[in-house]
C-alpha cells in the first residue's frame, strides 16, 4: 500500500515536495484556476450537476496535473484524455456525475476500482470522503500515488492489486466506484458493499458514449439501475 | 522496340504485379493487428492511389519518361522493391507514437496518419509507374502485357494468403520486396553497369530488411495490448492465419462472464482469452457444470425452459455456449466455427490441459462458415444457439459495416427449419442506448414467427439482465410449465422478464431498472404488426430486419433522420454516429478529392478535343469502377456458397484476375475489335448474373465443396474473360488515335478502381449487393455508350 504523509507536518512536507518536484505545476495550477471554474460552470453545472460538495471539489483539484504533459493544453476540455497503458482520465462531466451520485462527504467510505491517473480519487478526497483506491497497473499506481501525495491528498489509500477482490479489510464501503469497464460486477465487491450502499459503473468506451449503471444493496439484495446519459431525453416521444 | 526487350518487359510485369498485391494483403493484416482496423483500410486505400499518381506523372511527363524508359524501369523497380521491404519499418517508427484511436482526441495524429499513408504510397507509385511505362511504350502488345499484369496480381493474391497462413506477417513485406526485385533482374540483360550496381544494392537492402525488421507495435488501446499490460499476462499461443493473427493469453486476473447476474456468489475462475488481430474474441471456458458462471447469465434461459438433447451452436468461437450446453447434459452438440487455426490451437491446448469442452465425445466440431452449414445441414435440433450480439455499452457503430450473415431474416428462416417440432432458437444481445440491436433482433424474430402463422407473444420468452437481453423462441407455443420455469429462472438470478405470456408490468422493470423505460414500450410496439410498421418508418434508427442482400445488422443510422437525432441528442454527444460508416465515408471523400486532382492534373498538358478526353474518362473510369464493384459483389455472393470467407474471397479475386488475364491475352487475336462490343457483352452477362446467380447458388449449395468450387469457377469465368478484354482493346484504340492519352487513361482506371472500392460498401449498405452488381453492369453500359462514339469518330 502506498500511504503517504499522514504526520502532523504534512502540509509543510507537501509544500516542499510540491515546490521541489513540480515547480512549474504550482504556477500553472494558479494560472488555470479560471479554466477550471469555466469548466465547472459550462460543462458541469450547465448539465444539471447541483451538489455543492462535488462542485467545490471539481473547482479545487487541478485536473491538468493528472494528465501527461502532452495532454495538458486539453485538460479542461469536455472530453476524456489518454494517460497511457490504454487508460483514460474520464470526461470531467462523467467524474462529476459519478461523484454526485455517491454523495461523498466526511464520514463516507469509498472504494475506487481503477485508480488510473488518481483524479477521481482526488475529487472524492477533496469532497471529504475516506478513499481507498485499487489499481492493477503498477506504473499507473505509482504515478498516481506521487501525484496525490504532492497535491495534499496523501490520505487516499492506494493499493496495487486485482480489483476483483476489493479491499476486504476495509469493508464495508458506503460506495464503490468501478472506473474500469467490466462485463460483470465482481461478486466480492457486492459483498463488501454496506447495506444501502451504491456501486457506480460507467458502461461503454470513454471515447464514444458512456452511460452509468448504479447498483444499490437493499435488504442484502442488489438492484441495478441503468442511467441514461443526462443530456438525453427519453426516446419514446419521437416514435409515438 | 525489339521483340526480346518486349519479352523481358512482359516477364518483368509478372513479379512486380504479384508483389504489389501480396503486399496489400500483408499490409492489411499488419495494420489491422497494430491499429484500429478501419484505419488500416483508410491508410491502404490512400496508398493505393499510388496507381493514380503514377498515371498522372506519366501523363504529365510522358515524353521525358519514355525517352529514358530503359534506365528508369529497373531503377523504379528497385525503388519499388526497397520501399516494399522497408516502408513499413519506416512507419513503424512513426506508429510507435502514432495511435489511430487517438485521432479524435489529438489532432496531431492526423498528420502522422497522412505521413504514414504517403509513405506507403511509395512502393505502389514506383511499381505502378514501372507498369505504366511498359503499358504505354508497348501499347500494341497491351493484350499480353495486361495478361502478365493480371495473372501476376492473381498469383500475388494467392501468395499473400499463403504467406499469412504460414509466416509471420512482418516477414511478408521484405519477401514482397524480393519478388519485385525479380522484375528488375528480368530487365538486366543489356543494361548499364550502374543499373546492375543499383540492383545489387537494392538486393542488399531488401535482404537486410529480411533479418532486421521491427515487430508489430500494438496500439495501447488494442485489447491484446491492454491484456498484456496486466500482471502475469503471458502469450501461450501466437499463430499466423489468413483469418487474422491468433493470440491466446493467460493471466491470473483474466475472468469472463457476459453480464453476470448480481446474485452470483460463486467463484470466477481465470480463463485464457483469445484475440484475433489484436481484438478480443472471447474467453475459453475453464469450468463446466454448476460452477460455470455462465449459468447465471441470461444466455442460460433455454436450459431453464427445457433439457435439449441435440444442440447446434453457431459461430462457436471459444466454446462458451458449448460449455453451457455440456454442463446442462446435452447428449449431442454440434459446434460450427469457421476459424480453422483457432480450432486447431484450441484442440491442441485442450489436449495439454485436459479441457473437456473440446475433448468431450458429446461435441462434434465443424470448421465451416455457420451460414453455409445452415444451408447444407439436414439434421434437426432441439436448440440452436446463435452467437451473442454487440458488446458492453455498445460499440459506437464500429462494426456498422461488418456483414453479419447469421442475423439476416433468411438465416433465421433456415435455422427455424432445422428445429425439431418442440425446438428452441436462442440469441443474446447486449442492450445499447438508444435501443437498436434488441429492436432489430426482435423485429426479425417476430416477422419470422408471423410468416409461419404463429402468434409471436405465445412463442417468445425474453429475459433482461443489467446488460443483456436473451430471446428464446419456441416452434410451438410455450406451455404453462415453461412459462413458470422462465419466471423461476428470472427470480433466481434477479433478471427482469422483458417478454413472457402473462407477465405483470411490475416484473419487467424490477431488479434491473431502466431510467428510460422506452425500451420496454418499443419492444411492445415491435410485437404488433401495425405499430411495428410505424416504428420502421418513424424510429430515428433503421431497425428493419436485415436480408442476405444487405447483411449489415449493426448498421442503424438513417441519414434522413439525422436532423432529428441532432435535435434529440445535441451536438456534444454523438453516440448515433456510426464510426465504421464515418471512417468509410471519410475515406471515400478523401479518395474522391485526391482522385479528382490526379485525374484533372494531366489535362493541363493533354492536347486534343475535350470531347475525346471526356469519352476516355468515362470509358476507362467506367471499367475501373465496374470491375471493382463486380469483384466486391461477387465476393459477397460466394462467401455463403463456399463457406470460408477468406478462401471464397481469394477464389473470387483469383478467378476474376486470371480469367481477365486470359481475356486480355485473347484480344491479341482480334486486336482491331471494337472494345465497346465487350463492354456491352459484360453489361449483358452481369445483368444476367443479377437475375440468375441467386437461384443457381441456392439450388446447388448442397453440392460437395469440390463441386461448389468448380461451379463457382465455371460461373465466374465468362464474366472474367469478357471483363478482361475492353481495357487492352481500349488502350490499343487510343494508341492509334490519341496516343498521349494512354497514361492518363491508365491512371483514371487505377484512380477510379480505388474510389469505386471505397464507395462499394456504402452503396451496399444503402441499397444492397444486387443493386451494386446492377450498378457495375451500368458502369460497363456507360463505357459501351462512350466507347462506341469514340470508335465511330476514330473509324471516321
Amino acid at each position: 500500500m502506498l500511504k503517504a504523509y499522514s504526520d502532523l507536518h504534512r502540509p509543510l512536507v507537501i509544500l516542499l515536495a510540491f515546490l521541489l518536484a513540480f515547480p512549474v505545476s504550482i504556477t500553472a495550477t494558479d494560472q488555470r484556476a479560471e479554466e477550471r471554474a469555466a469548466m465547472v460552470t459550462e460543462q458541469i453545472i450547465a448539465r444539471g450537476i447541483k451538489d455543492s460538495t462535488t462542485l467545490a471539489a471539481l473547482r479545487s483539484v487541478p485536473r491538468h496535473v493528472f494528465v501527461p504533459a502532452a495532454q495538458r493544453p486539453y485538460a479542461y476540455q469536455d472530453r476524456p484524455l489518454p494517460i497511457g497503458y490504454g487508460q483514460t482520465i474520464s470526461q470531467p462531466f462523467m467524474v462529476a456525475y459519478m461523484t454526485e451520485l455517491i454523495n461523498p462527504g466526511p464520514g463516507r467510505k469509498v472504494l475506487e476500482i481503477g485508480t488510473g491517473s488518481g483524479y477521481q480519487a482526488a475529487i472524492l478526497a477533496a469532497a471529504g470522503a475516506e478513499v481507498f483506491s485499487i489499481e492493477i497497473i503498477p506504473q499507473l499506481a505509482e504515478a498516481a500515488g506521487k501525484r496525490l501525495a504532492a497535491l495534499g491528498y496523501g490520505g487516499v489509500a492506494l493499493r496495487v492489486a486485482d480489483g476483483y477482490y476489493g479491499w476486504a479489510e476495509q469493508a464495508p464501503f458506503d460506495a464503490i466506484i468501478v472506473t474500469a469497464a467490466a462485463e460483470f460486477i465482481p461478486p466480492p465487491l457486492l459483498e463488501q458493499l454496506a447495506e444501502g450502499g451504491l456501486i457506480v459503473i460507467p458502461v461503454g468506451s470513454p471515447y464514444y458514449v458512456q452511460t452509468l449503471m448504479l447498483v444499490q444493496k437493499r435488504e442484502g439484495k442488489p438492484y441495478s439501475t441503468s442511467l441514461m446519459p443526462v443530456r438525453f431525453v427519453p426516446f419514446t416521444r419521437t416514435s409515438e | 522496340m525489339t521483340q526480346r526487350l518486349t519479352l523481358y518487359r512482359q516477364i518483368a510485369l509478372f513479379p512486380v504485379s504479384a508483389a504489389l498485391l501480396a503486399f496489400q494483403i500483408a499490409l492489411l493484416q499488419i495494420l489491422a493487428t497494430s491499429q484500429w482496423h478501419h484505419f488500416a483500410y483508410l491508410v491502404i486505400s490512400i496508398a493505393l492511389l499510388g496507381f493514380g499518381v503514377a498515371g498522372t506523372a506519366l501523363a504529365l511527363a510522358r515524353g521525358w519518361i519514355l525517352a529514358r524508359a530503359s534506365l528508369l524501369l529497373p531503377l523504379l523497380l528497385c525503388a519499388c522493391a526497397v520501399t516494399l521491404a522497408g516502408s513499413l519499418s519506416f512507419i513503424e517508427s512513426l506508429f510507435g507514437s502514432f495511435d489511430s484511436y487517438l485521432l479524435f482526441v489529438n489532432p496531431g495524429e492526423a498528420l502522422r496518419l497522412a505521413v504514414s499513408a504517403l509513405t506507403l504510397m511509395l512502393p505502389f507509385t514506383c511499381g505502378a509507374l514501372a507498369i505504366g511505362i511498359i503499358f504505354t511504350s508497348g501499347a500494341e502488345q497491351i493484350g499480353s502485357h495486361y495478361f502478365a499484369n493480371m495473372l501476376g496480381s492473381g498469383i500475388g493474391c494467392a501468395l499473400g494468403l499463403a504467406g499469412l497462413a504460414n509466416l509471420p506477417a512482418t516477414l511478408l513485406p521484405p519477401l514482397c520486396g524480393l519478388l519485385a526485385l525479380l522484375s528488375a533482374v528480368a530487365l538486366l540483360p543489356g543494361s548499364k553497369r550502374s543499373v546492375r550496381g543499383c540492383v545489387l544494392l537494392s538486393l542488399a537492402g531488401v535482404t537486410l530488411f529480411l533479418f532486421v525488421r521491427p515487430g508489430i507495435t500494438l496500439s495501447q488501446y488494442k485489447d491484446l495490448r491492454k491484456t498484456l499490460d496486466l500482471p502475469g499476462a503471458e502469450i501461450i499461443v501466437e499463430e499466423p492465419s489468413t483469418f487474422g493473427q491468433l493470440h491466446i493469453v493467460t493471466a491470473p486476473v483474466l475472468r469472463s462472464a457476459t453480464a453476470l447476474s448480481l446474485l452470483w456468489l460463486g467463484e470466477m475462475p481465470s480463463s485464457p482469452a483469445v484475440f484475433i488481430n489484436g481484438d478480443m474474441l472471447g474467453s475459453i471456458p475453464s469450468v463446466i457444470g454448476r460452477k460455470n458462471p455462465m449459468n447465471a447469465t441470461t444466455s442460460a434461459l433455454p436450459f431453464a425452459l427445457a433439457s435439449p438433447e441435440r444442440i447446434l451452436v453457431l459461430n462457436a468461437g471459444t466454446a462458451q455456449h458449448v460449455a453451457l450446453a455440456l454442463g446442462h447434459g446435452a447428449e449431442e452438440i454440434v459446434a460450427v466455427e469457421s476459424h480453422r487455426v483457432l480450432l486447431r490451437e484450441l484442440f491442441k491446448l485442450a489436449s495439454e490441459q485436459n479441457a473437456s469442452v473440446f475433448t468431450s465425445e458429446r461435441v462434434t466440431w465443424h470448421s465451416e462458415a455457420s451460414r453455409t452449414w445452415l444451408a447444407r445441414d439436414t439434421t434437426r435440433y432441439d436448440l440452436i444457439m446463435l452467437p451473442d450480439i454487440g458488446s458492453s455499452g455498445g460499440n459506437a457503430g464500429l462494426f456498422a459495416l461488418h456483414e453479419q450473415p447469421l442475423l439476416t431474416k433468411q438465416a433465421l428462416q433456415q435455422a427455424w427449419q432445422k428445429l425439431t417440432p418442440g425446438g428452441y432458437l436462442s440469441v443474446t444481445t447486449w442492450i445499447d442506448y438508444p435501443a437498436r440491436s434488441p429492436l432489430r433482433l426482435l423485429a426479425t424474430l417476430v416477422e419470422l414467427l408471423e410468416e409461419t402463422g404463429a402468434e409471436p407473444t405465445e412463442h417468445i420468452a425474453a429475459l433482461r439482465s443489467w446488460g443483456t437481453l436473451t430471446f428464446c423462441i419456441k416452434k410451438t407455443p410455450l406451455d404453462s410449465d415453461e412459462i413458470a420455469a422462465a419466471r423461476n429462472f428470472a427470480e433466481r438470478w434477479a433478471f427482469d422478464t422483458a417478454l413472457l405470456t402473462g407477465i405483470a408490468d411490475a416484473k419487467r422493470d424490477y431488479y434491473n431498472q431502466l431510467q428510460d423505460t422506452s425500451l420496454l414500450e418499443l419492444i411492445d410496439a415491435t410485437l404488433l404488426k401495425e405499430r411495428r410498421q410505424a416504428l420502421y418508418r418513424d424510429y430515428p434508427f433503421r431497425i428493419v430486419p436485415t436480408s442476405d442482400d444487405r447483411p449489415f445488422f449493426s448498421q442503424f443510422l438513417r441519414w434522413s433522420r439525422i436532423d432529428l437525432l441532432l435535435e434529440q441528442f445535441g451536438q456534444r454527444t454523438v453516440p448515433f454516429i456510426e464510426l465504421g460508416v464515418l471512417v468509410a465515408g471519410l475515406a471515400a471523400l478523401i479518395l474522391t478529392v485526391l482522385a479528382v486532382i490526379l485525374v484533372l492534373l494531366p489535362l493541363v498538358r493533354l492536347s486534343g478535343e475535350p470531347g475525346s478526353r471526356f469519352r476516355t474518362l468515362l470509358f476507362f473510369g467506367g471499367l475501373g469502377v465496374g470491375y471493382m464493384w463486380v469483384e466486391l459483389a461477387m465476393i459477397h455472393r460466394f462467401e455463403f456458397y463456399i463457406g470460408q470467407p477468406v478462401y471464397s474471397a481469394a477464389l473470387v479475386v483469383a478467378v476474376l484476375l486470371i480469367g481477365s488475364a486470359l481475356g486480355s491475352m485473347l484480344t491479341e487475336q482480334f486486336s482491331n475489335e471494337k472494345p465497346q462490343r465487350f463492354t456491352t457483352l459484360a453489361f449483358i452477362v452481369l445483368t444476367t448474373y443479377v437475375l440468375t446467380l441467386g437461384p443457381i447458388l441456392q439450388s446447388t449449395i448442397h453440392f460437395s465443396l469440390f463441386s461448389r468450387v468448380a461451379l463457382a469457377i465455371a460461373v465466374l469465368i465468362p464474366a472474367a474473360l469478357i471483363m478482361g478484354m475492353p481495357f487492352p482493346l481500349g488502350i490499343r484504340l487510343l494508341n492509334r488515335t490519341s496516343r498521349n492519352e494512354i497514361p492518363w487513361a491508365w491512371g483514371i482506371n487505377g484512380c477510379l478502381s480505388v474510389v469505386g472500392a471505397a464507395f462499394a460498401t456504402l452503396i451496399a449498405v444503402e441499397t444492397g449487393y444486387s443493386i451494386l452488381l446492377l450498378l457495375a453492369a451500368g458502369a460497363y453500359f456507360l463505357a459501351s455508350l462512350f466507347g462506341l462514339r469514340c470508335t465511330v469518330k476514330d473509324d471516321g
